[in-house]
């Protein structure tokens, strides 16, 4: 294998950060004030909460299976948290409800883990079914959209510290807790589970407890992803996160990471929300007429999932034919 | 001499007054476009604000931000139509709160912000919208009278937890309550899509027998009536349906194989979006909204008649009307310039 081919290969997300960049330059081309401070801002914060949710996704694709119940988790969370606060809550108060947010995505997140992992039943149908569980209970906490939040939290989500939006910081927060858990000895079994099973089963990981793992670490991710969310949007929404499943799972594709699992990341994952986000923005400044508008998102969004697949069969059939 | 300048210069006065036509650049966002409402709504927009610039000799500047968005998606169009300079925003907005901080911020910016269809409580936005409530009720009553106030009814509702629904509701139910001898025996939701109101209709037409009545609304009527003609049940019930052509169509059909059978259609006009945009204008224009006239559940509703009703007398004269038009085009109606400068002082 060519020394490039094996760059690519250990940093998966080196293709999508070039989709990145070169959708990063069509849309600089179309929005002159791109770069200004508050576009910035306003960019990252749409930005944030699916990405949390996109790190989330990617673990337990990883470890081989795949969360459908991400967006009903984070309906579940954002009901729970903003029906544990008000909007005159102090600090305490809304680290309180964050943790009680916390706990619940994990115990979802255990509840997937369970059916997976110990019963032994099929990620996609299982957590098919706990979304409506959770968009159930979600539906039950908070029948009507309402519900509200401090300000100074909202007004925090938008904020700069030393100039830099605090969107940003959530960012760097989430990718060094990715690198900090890849690190871990549960993190080296992720790959290890998602690639070869019955390999990692021999060479003595506890397969299941991994696999269980990762889903529970999906549930707490989902969790931060709605807290995130609701001081974005500052109120709660039983179907809130509806939409955001499969915009994850798209994401984690586009950032490299192979649905079979074993091979990929979670810095891909959020490179793919970055790109799925300034495509919309493209289209907007692009002026194509509303009609078009779906039509085109989805082709672009195709064009970059079918990018390096077609790359990697160009470069195969060279070598095959030498 | 005197006379050339004095031409001169009326010349150019006048020219200076042609040349600076006002010239607004207007954001729209929508957040979804699976529904022919939507499209219709997005439509009459656009045919609208052609309409405004010939009437009142402005320009209109239209940008869409027309895609299928989850909240922080729409939260983006905002944003990004902010980014773009408009001078108002008109939104169907997908959640009755979670857009409230960006539309503020547009309002702080000095953009007039319509929201239409569905009402939200973001400070400084005016919503134009219809009786949602009054809608139901109109429906429940049309219904109470025409089973004689007595009879078991099932409801097949749409969105739960959906605003428009609820409001629905609140107003079927006020209707309701007046007639002991209405039974619901039954209530689910089609979720105002045809084919699960299709479905969901097959299975209570399956498990509930002696239905008189169907309480239904638009999105999902059609649906309903086919899985009526299908099942034909014994007595075949009567039911609310939808303005829309298809439907009409259908009625016309149920009519003709059950004689007894009756309906009304609604109207739920997706010209609410053109009407946002005239009271825009008017706003732009240097317009105050005369504040007696704001209610609705946030006080800043500015409430469009619900254009009409079309019951068994009228059906003949619309099903010509609307003779060659697709089943998915819905009766509409919208408010003209002069009553959008009616809500004004």
């Amino acid at each position: 294998m060519s020394r490039l081919g094996i760059l690519l290969r250990n940093h998966t997300w080196l293709v999508p950060l070039l989709l990145l960049a070169i959708a990063v330059g069509v849309n600089v081309y179309l929005q002159d004030n791109f770069f200004m401070q508050r576009v910035l801002n306003g960019n990252l914060r749409v930005m944030l909460p699916l990405m949390i949710l996109a790190v989330g996704q990617a673990i337990v694709i990883l470890a081989g299976g795949i969360d459908l119940s991400v967006g009903a988790m984070v309906s579940l969370v954002n009901t729970v948290f903003v029906t544990l606060i008000s909007a005159d809550s102090g600090g305490l108060e809304l680290a309180g409800a964050m943790l009680v947010g916390v706990g619940v995505g994990a115990l979802a997140g255990a509840v997937n883990g369970l059916c997976v992992a110990v019963l032994r039943l099929q990620p996609i149908v299982t957590t098919y079914a706990t979304s409506f569980i959770f968009a159930g209970l979600a539906l039950a906490i908070l029948p009507r959209p309402g519900g509200s939040v401090p300000r100074d939290l909202t007004r925090f989500y938008r904020d700069y510290i030393l100039e830099v939006p605090v969107a940003a910081y959530g960012i760097a927060l989430l990718i060094i807790l990715w690198l900090l858990l890849r690190r871990t000895r549960f993190g080296h079994h992720l790959y290890a589970v998602g690639g070869n099973d019955e390999a990692a089963r021999a060479s003595g990981v506890r397969v299941g407890l991994v696999r269980f793992g990762s889903y529970v670490a999906t549930g707490v991710f989902s969790a931060l992803a709605a807290i995130a969310l609701t001081m974005s949007i500052g109120s709660g929404n039983a179907r809130i996160g509806d939409d955001m499943t499969l915009s994850s799972i798209v994401a984690v594709v586009l950032g490299g990471t192979r649905l079979a699992g074993g091979r990929g990341g979670a810095i891909g994952a959020v490179i793919g929300v970055a790109i799925l986000s300034i495509i919309r923005n493209i289209i907007s400044f692009a002026g194509i007429p509303s009609w078009y508008q779906t039509l085109v998102d989805a082709l672009i969004i195709l064009a970059a999932l079918a990018g390096p697949g077609l790359v990697y069969l160009i470069r195969r059939q060279r070598n095959d034919g030498n | 001499m005197s006379r050339i300048r004095l031409i001169i210069l009326s010349l150019t006065l006048g020219l200076l007054s042609f040349g600076v036509a006002q010239s607004y650049t207007i954001g729209v966002s929508n957040n979804f476009v699976g529904s022919e409402w939507r499209t219709l709504m997005v439509q009459g927009i656009e045919e609208t604000a052609a309409q405004i610039e010939e009437e009142m000799g402005i320009e209109i500047d239209l940008i869409f931000e027309n895609a299928t968005v989850d909240v922080q998606g729409q939260i983006q169009q905002i944003q990004n139509l902010l980014n773009r300079g408009v001078d108002a925003i008109i939104i169907n907005p997908g959640d009755v709160q979670a857009l409230d901080i960006a539309l503020e911020e547009a309002v702080d910016e000095g953009v007039v912000v319509i929201a239409v269809d569905q009402a939200i409580g973001a400070e400084g936005v005016y919503n134009v919208v219809i009786d949602q409530k009054e809608w139901g009720r109109q429906n429940a009553q049309w219904l109470a009278d025409a089973l004689g106030g007595e009879g078991d009814i099932i409801i097949i509702e749409g969105g739960v937890g959906a605003p428009a629904n609820e409001d629905r509701m609140e107003g079927v139910e006020e209707v309701l309550a007046q007639y002991p001898d209405i039974n619901v025996v039954g209530r689910e939701s089609g979720n105002w899509d045809q084919a699960t109101g299709q479905r969901v209709a097959s299975d209570m037409l399956a498990s509930i027998p002696n239905i008189d009545g169907i309480l239904t609304q638009d999105g999902m009527a059609q649906g309903i009536l086919n899985a009526l003609l299908a099942a034909q049940p014994e007595p075949f019930p009567i039911m609310t349906g939808e303005a829309y052509a298809g439907y009409l169509r259908l009625w016309d059909q149920a009519r003709q194989q059950h004689p007894g059978f009756e309906s009304v259609a609604v109207v739920n006009p997706p010209g609410i979006g053109a009407s946002g945009l005239r009271v825009a204008i008017e706003l732009l224009e240097g317009g105050q909204v005369d504040e007696s006239q704001l209610t609705g559940p946030y006080g800043n509703s500015l409430i469009v008649p619900i254009p009409y009703n079309i019951t068994s007398d009228e059906l003949d004269e619309f099903l010509e009307e609307y003779a060659d038009a697709p089943d998915t085009q819905a009766m509409d109606g919208q408010i003209t310039q002069e009553q959008a400068a009616s809500f004004m002082q």
